[in-house]
């Protein structure tokens, strides 16, 4: 009883124990913040990517692949609920007779669906898209205005002139209205007579047929869509069965991998030539693997420097912990004397700590799970105070601060927060079990 | 008066200084009887504190034996000491020794603490701290039970340091000049109060002092010079 008791004394009547307590409490509601924040972001960024994506996509397609065969191939595995082909390129799009804008500003590239000179170009057949992603559901986003919405059919041409449709953000970005005439610059390979291959600048008019707006910022700011027999004519005329990337909608989304796993012998099987393999078949995360991964990155990084940050906390709590132990070696020669032991005496700064740590574990838990539940509306009030935006929403196309908070992480918090406050708690605390009672005792 | 309680054989303890063996004490043989009251008298020095440290189970002899009522208890673990000085050794210093954290209440309350759980205190609690206010009112402090050792006058710092060497109802109580840094009257005080203790409880005091006149009120006077019992 005495340890606990005399612990508890001892912290109550010194108040610069609360630095220590303040160092824990700051450093676990960081990790719980922080790391909830991320979590957040980490689930609604697949959400996006995923909305954006097919379930899983086949590319690195060979020249000679024909869409009938890979078709049949793809359609005899169970778990494929449709496939629909594409060709992919890129290239510049622009007004006639515009240049090309500048290099995008640091922070607003590809991922951030910034402005990127280069896109992807899509070409699509609009009908086998719509069942396989949500492409009927992007040009009808209701985000985007009557004047800017596609007419129907989609991507169909206007006046025998190809259409295409741009992201909203781009559109809106570059002042692009329906039926505004703009130029695809890209490039093609060429071989001569003698087999050499060499480059081939080549021009496609288009017609600007509306927006569309997925969930994916990134995808929408890098991708156009035109229609697949626009690019058939001018870069693959002698294919008419080519394609380069077929997208898949699966019936069961918990057997992506292993779908994919199969899919990748049937497609190796469909394109075989001269026993080499070609074709990949991946999943829509691990298609968006680099990107996903890069905000997992992020969010290991940040859990290192605050972990670091506890770790400082855990030295002042040291530092005062030493100092208390200095101060108090007087009392440990009456304790002894009293029936105390060597190891009581060491319980009684140990518990010192622990209580320290439990303090801060608790209070920071408790504030780090209200601050993450009311994140958007810390942020809000952050914002009205200060002007500041804590984190600008509408560039990662949020509805509010996103925050998941994991119970398992709570329990890794707390669990290195009493290892690091044990660790140091018990450096001052074994200091004043090797003291000699007697000292004090004599009063010297 | 009966059998030894407290009982020192040939004991002597030597401390070691780098390279030199500095001897304090040289081989003494000392019985405190159950009741009885025995100074020790010596100048400084002398090794009157090293030897009540030693009886106390505070610091081990280097040679000897320390018996308590009739068993070698010198040889005892560390904790089965500790336990022994709760139970049945009382102590009051020169210094007080109190916590200056607590109250005297608390302060007192502590000796309690000391072999109890969380749980076997709170469930005694109420006994407990009965126990402490009685002592503490013996001791003329009932109406200072929540002051803290900084608001207490010496004297009164002493009478609290009593009470807690009294909370245990130990068979003897190990004093070490306990009026050394008290004034006269104050000591005075604080003397007719161990003896008046001493009288009710019939406990064996063993009393560290300079004071021929505080000596003179024990039973016997044992007086020590360099390390022995000289009479």
């Amino acid at each position: 009883m005495y340890r606990l008791f005399l612990a508890i004394r001892y912290l109550l009547t010194r108040p610069i124990n609360l630095l220590g307590v303040a160092g824990i409490t700051i450093s676990v509601w960081a990790l719980v913040v922080v790391v909830s924040l991320f979590s957040g972001f980490i689930d609604i960024i697949e959400r996006h990517v995923h909305a954006a994506s097919a379930d899983i996509v086949v590319s690195d397609l060979p020249s000679w692949t024909s869409w009938p065969k890979l078709r049949s191939a793809l359609a005899d595995e169970g778990n494929v609920a449709g496939c629909s082909p594409r060709l992919l390129h890129y290239g510049l799009l622009l007004r006639p007779g515009h240049r090309p804008p500048p290099t995008p500003l640091p922070g607003r590239g590809a991922l951030h669906g910034g402005d990127q000179p280069f896109l992807f170009v899509l070409g699509i057949d609009p009908i086998a898209e719509a069942t396989v992603t949500g492409f009927a559901d992007w040009v009808a986003h209701t985000d985007i205005p009557a004047d800017l919405r596609g007419s129907t059919p989609t991507l169909a041409t206007e006046d025998g002139v190809p259409t295409v449709l741009i992201g909203l953000d781009r559109m809106r970005r570059e002042g692009l209205r329906r039926g505004d005439r703009v130029v695809l610059t890209t490039a093609n390979q060429r071989s001569d007579a003698n087999g050499n291959k060499s480059a081939e600048k080549v021009q496609i008019q288009l017609v600007v047929a509306g927006a569309f707006k997925t969930a994916h910022n990134g995808f929408d700011g890098n991708t156009v869509f035109v229609a697949d027999a626009t690019l058939r004519a001018r870069l693959f005329p002698d294919a008419p069965d080519f394609v380069q990337e077929v997208a898949v909608r699966c019936h069961d989304e918990t057997q992506l991998k292993a779908t994919a796993d199969r899919l990748q012998r049937a497609v190796v099987r469909a394109v075989e030539k001269n026993q080499a393999a070609y074709g990949s078949v991946e999943t829509w995360r691990e298609k968006n693997g680099m990107f996903l991964a890069s905000v997992e990155h992020q969010r290991g990084l940040l859990q290192i420097v605050l972990i670091v940050i506890m770790v400082v906390a855990a030295f002042l709590m040291l530092a005062t912990l030493s100092m208390m132990v200095t101060e108090k070696t007087s009392d440990i020669g009456i304790l002894t004397a009293m029936g105390g032991t060597p190891s009581g005496v060491t319980m009684v700064f140990l518990a010192c700590g622990l209580v320290i740590t439990l303090v801060g574990v608790v209070v920071g838990t408790i504030g780090g799970i209200l601050t993450g539940v009311y994140l958007e509306e810390v942020r809000q009030g952050v914002r009205w105070l200060t002007g500041i935006d804590l984190f600008p929403i509408d560039v990662y196309n949020l509805e509010r601060v996103p925050c998941a908070i994991d119970p398992w992480w709570l329990v890794q918090v707390a669990g290195m927060a009493f290892v690091t406050g044990g660790l140091v708690s018990a450096i001052p605390a074994l200091r004043a079990a090797r003291h000699d009672p007697l000292v004090s005792l004599r009063g010297i | 008066m009966s059998s030894p309680v407290l009982q020192a054989v040939a004991v002597k303890k030597h401390y070691r200084l780098a390279k030199h063996e500095i001897p304090v004490l040289r081989g003494i043989d000392l019985s405190v009887q159950a009741g009885e009251t025995v100074a020790l008298l010596g100048a400084s020095g002398a090794g009157k504190s090293t030897l009540l440290h030693v009886l106390g189970l505070l610091d081990p002899p280097t040679a000897g034996e320390v018996h308590f009522d009739g068993q070698r208890v010198d040889n005892l673990t560390i904790g089965q000491r500790a336990a022994l000085r709760h139970r049945h050794v009382g102590f009051v210093f020169q210094f007080y020794h109190l916590i200056p954290e607590l109250t005297a209440l608390q302060n007192v309350l502590l000796a309690r603490m000391m072999t109890t759980s969380v749980w076997q205190f709170w469930r005694q609690r109420k006994q407990a701290k009965a126990a402490a206010t009685a002592l503490l009112e013996q001791v003329g402090l009932g109406d200072r039970l929540r002051h803290r050792p900084s608001e207490l006058s010496g004297g009164e710092r002493q009478r609290v340091a009593i009470a807690r060497a009294l909370l245990a109802e130990p068979k003897v109580v190990l004093a070490d000049e306990p009026t050394g840094n008290l004034d006269s009257t104050t000591a005075r005080g604080v003397v007719d109060l161990i003896f008046e203790i001493q009288r009710q409880r019939g406990l064996a005091f063993l009393l560290v002092t300079h004071d021929e006149r505080l000596a003179q009120r024990c039973h016997r006077i044992v007086r020590m010079q360099d390390g022995v019992v000289v009479s």
